[in-house]
């Protein structure tokens, strides 16, 4: 059955975009990742447009990251502090982004920058991350066990603005996790995402986060930005679609239930290798859409101007 | 002789009234809802005191509430095709339709076409702005609306149920703009327009999606509120179902 989205102003088969959402929630749970790097450009292959695509897409990666969120509460494995102190920066960045977004759309450029910024941050985290998995299991082949060296950034132990996290036992300038969540919060805003990818390893190498506090800090910030990007979005964009939105969810809760019961029966460098062919099938695919000639050079938009 | 001719003569031109088209639409209402898919309007009518069937042709032109549409073009540059010229065209209709008993070209010379705004080659928006040459901009507006079907002609597609009485099918897509559409009949006599019907359609959309639509636009706050309260609400959900199943 069809169904119209009133934002987006067409007609979708509700029983494709609920697989859409679920086969993204699977991957999220599988991965541990938010999936809205996956999810925005699978919308935008399907029709959706890129507008109603990145910013209705932060309402899946909320609610894929709350029961997550809450298990590792649980487990009091949060750090509230830290993830208020980038959530500061975060709200800074997606103001930034959100006026940005409109910039792009107004000059017709969203598109194009869209898939830009998404060719070069999914080439270089699916590169990464390919490059890292096989040489794991090159090592656990040959049965040596890789040690990932300790990165010393003595810049960050001499900024001004110091802070104590008791929760992460470190006490560190302020700059630096502000700093990552006003970059993430851009680029939420601009491309439909909860940055994970990014905050992960930042926390591990950048501010030296006990591993155990990762997840559940990362997963509260995540949550906190797609919902203030999701609500600035709505007043400033008129860009959230909420029947898609619920379709996105419905699917995306279910999916990611089987994704986690699926992930937790390989290893981490399977699944990171899993993960790495993925991101970079979608980058070339975004890739391949910039470069190759389009079958019309012109492009036409109506509506609202 | 002659003072008998002239009163004969207009006795003889008294009765005699213009061929008339007179027509109607199977509903002047379309509600685009929830499960909408697309659908047709017929438009049906009569030629009274008909003349000759040779001679005489039928046009039905549906035109779409005029709007403000954006063209950009497209260049190459770092091998990257990135958006550069751009022409803003005004007053284009947002959807034209039009059925004919045979091809324009034998209804009718262009010139006639062109004054009463009858066939998509005649189209032209009331303002077109661009730093560029605006003709290809145009042309480019005209082929993306015909490729979505919202500008389509369909010469021969006006069927005769008896000598007098025609009906056409006009096709509503789903992705058609909301707002007021005319629909214009034109009844032909060997080239020129003999008489013409216009009648208005009104399409909207209805039901949860206007309200969803004017909440978005009207109270946006809480629309983004209403929707990260449904996201948070079903990510909850979703793990206490979880968690009694594990």
């Amino acid at each position: 059955m069809e169904i119209y989205l009133p934002i987006a102003e067409m007609s979708v088969h509700w029983l494709t975009i609920i697989g859409l959402g679920a086969l993204v929630g699977f991957v999220s749970g599988m991965f541990g990742v938010g999936g809205g790097f996956l999810l925005t450009p699978l919308l935008v292959f399907y029709g959706i447009p890129s507008t109603v695509a990145v910013a209705t897409t932060l309402s899946h990666v909320t609610a894929s990251s709350v029961s997550g969120a809450l298990a590792q509460w649980r487990k009091n494995a949060v750090d509230f502090r830290m993830a208020g102190v980038m959530l500061a920066g975060g709200l800074f960045g997606t103001m930034a982004g959100v006026w940005l977004f409109a910039l792009l759309e107004r000059q017709g450029q969203m598109d194009t920058i869209v898939s830009l910024t998404y060719v070069v941050m999914l080439g270089a985290i699916g590169g990464l991350m390919l490059q890292e998995s096989l040489a794991t299991m090159r090592a656990r082949a040959a049965g040596v066990a890789l040690s990932v060296k300790p990165v010393n950034h003595p810049w960050i132990q001499k900024l001004p603005f110091r802070m104590r996290f008791r929760q992460s036992r470190l006490y560190i300038s302020v700059i630096p996790p502000a700093g990552i969540g006003f970059l993430v919060g851009v680029l939420s805003a601009i491309m439909g995402i909860g940055g994970g990818f990014i905050v992960v390893p930042a926390m591990i190498y950048l501010l030296r986060m006990p591993t155990s506090m990762v997840m559940g800090t990362s997963l509260v910030q995540i949550i906190g930005l797609a919902v203030v990007t999701t609500l600035l979005q709505a007043t400033s964009n008129y860009a959230v679609d909420m029947v898609l939105a619920m379709l996105l969810v419905t699917g995306g809760v279910v999916g990611a239930q089987f994704g986690v019961s699926a992930g937790a029966k390989l290893h981490g460098e399977q699944l990171r290798l899993g993960l790495a062919v993925v991101v970079l099938a979608v980058c070339l695919k975004l890739l391949w859409g910039l470069v190759v000639h389009p079958g019309d050079v012109y492009s036409l938009t109506t509506g609202a101007l | 002789m002659k003072r008998l001719l002239i009163p004969v003569l207009l006795l003889l031109a008294l009765p005699v009234r213009a061929e008339d088209v007179v027509s109607g639409l199977g509903q002047d209402v379309i509600e685009i809802t929830s499960n909408y898919t697309g659908s047709n309007i017929v438009v049906f009518g009569t030629v009274e005191q008909s003349g000759a069937l040779a001679g005489r042709d039928i046009v039905i032109v549906v035109r779409g509430p005029g709007s403000d549409m954006i063209v950009r073009r497209r260049d190459r540059i770092a091998g990257v095709w990135i958006n550069r010229a751009a022409a803003k065209l005004e007053g284009m209709p947002a959807y034209y339709y039009l059925a004919s008993t045979q091809p324009l070209a034998k209804v009718a010379t262009p010139d006639v076409m062109a004054r009463y705004g009858i066939g998509m080659e005649g189209l032209e928006p009331t303002a077109i702005s661009s730093h560029h040459d605006t003709r290809p901009f145009r042309d480019a507006a005209l082929r993306q609306l015909a490729r979505r079907g919202l500008y389509r002609e369909a010469p021969g597609s006006i069927d005769f149920l008896s000598e007098n009485l025609f009906r056409t099918h006009v096709p509503v897509p789903a992705d058609v703009p909301r707002g007021q559409y005319n629909v214009e009949v034109y009844l032909f006599r060997d080239g020129d327009v003999v008489s013409a019907q216009s009648t208005p359609l009104f399409i909207d959309q209805t039901g949860i999606e206007r309200r969803m639509f004017n909440f978005a636009h009207n109270n946006p706050f809480g629309y983004g509120l209403a929707t990260v309260f449904m996201a948070l609400l079903m990510g909850w959900l979703s793990s206490l179902l979880f968690r009694q199943q594990a």
